[in-house]
């Protein structure tokens, strides 16, 4: 029959795990709706196009989440002991940047120390925030946790073009860290986890 | 997340319902029904105005299922359509609270529209 293979065609919008369980289940609606209509006809083919319009992406944004979040789950152990990292080395960023403030922004007046003291503290704070986070296993914790890092990312590397003196070391800390955070969730979400709908 | 146990469960936490969840809930609030079923009852009911799509319709059932408003019976042959087996569903207690709820929740609306004369009354 045409009219089903062409709607099974439509039916590949929907994320895999939706069809696995509502596909065959779907295809005997449409037979029967198809049957008791006579025949479909333009309207009637308007009408399954914007049903499949207005329900697949918010089946696809679901079957998204839940990866993400069985993925945050399956890999609990390693990702806390990350999530704890991301929490120290935060702390060490926004004591580091208190440290940079004071001695070279209050102690010499030195107003780039002080801009640079002041974007380290948000670069540890947003790590804090993301390491909480992922901690927390709060829902749509990978959102939560890597807009905190982009922020992170994004104030360190301000803040190491604003002061060339700053240590290797810190520098990698502060950028290195943060990209993995992002690497790890990224990761995450495109290997994906089976998800049974 | 951790599914809440039903005592501790407020129908009223759960609203207000989607169009297409309440007139789910609706269909299944006097027996089971299978999918195609639930299609019919609301088209029928809404006087042809109402359609509910396969998508939206299952796409509906699959957060009630997860959510514990409805669940699944068995699965079985409808004799009046073919001998294809269908899924059947069923409104739980806490989802047949819930569409209560909801009901309440409309008839109020519906009360204060017929108050203000926006309904109920003869175009002058």
């Amino acid at each position: 029959m045409n009219g089903e293979r062409t709607y099974r065609l439509l039916l590949r919008a929907y994320p895999e795990s939706f069809r696995e369980a509502y596909e065959r289940e779907m295809l005997l609606a449409f037979r029967a709706h198809a049957r008791a209509s006579g025949r479909l006809g333009a309207r009637g083919w308007m009408e399954l196009l914007w049903d499949v319009a207005r329900s697949a992406p918010g089946l696809r944004a679901d079957a998204w989440r839940a990866r993400w979040d069985a993925h945050l789950h399956l890999r609990g152990t390693t990702m806390k002991a990350f999530a704890i990292s991301t929490v120290v080395i935060g702390a060490l960023e926004l004591l580091g940047g208190f440290a940079e403030g004071w001695a070279g922004g209050i102690g010499r007046h030195d107003g780039v120390s002080l801009a640079a003291g002041a974007l380290a503290i948000v670069a540890g704070a947003a790590l804090i925030v993301a390491g909480v986070a992922l901690l927390r296993h709060a829902r749509h914790a990978g959102v939560r946790a890597a807009v905190p890092a982009a922020i992170c990312l994004g104030a360190f590397v301000i803040a190491a073009l604003a002061t060339p003196r700053m240590s290797i070391a810190s520098t990698l800390l502060g950028i290195v860290f943060p990209l993995a955070v992002l690497l790890v969730l990224t990761t995450g979400r495109a290997r994906g986890t089976p998800v049974g709908a | 997340m951790p599914k809440r146990q039903e005592r501790d469960r407020v129908p009223e936490d759960e609203l207000p319902l989607t169009p297409a969840t309440f007139q789910i809930l609706l269909a299944l609030a006097d027996g089971e029904r299978h999918g195609y079923a639930i299609m019919r009852e609301v088209r029928e009911r809404g006087e042809g105005s109402v359609r509910l799509g396969p998508g939206t319709l299952y796409g509906s059932l699959k957060r009630l299922l997860e959510s514990g408003l409805v669940e699944e019976s068995d699965e079985r042959a409808d004799p009046e359509l073919d001998d294809e087996r269908r899924r059947y569903y069923r409104i739980t207690s806490h989802g047949l609270a819930v569409a209560r709820a909801e009901a309440r929740r409309l008839d109020t609306l519906v009360r204060a529209a017929r108050a203000r004369k926006l309904i109920g009354v003869r175009p002058a």
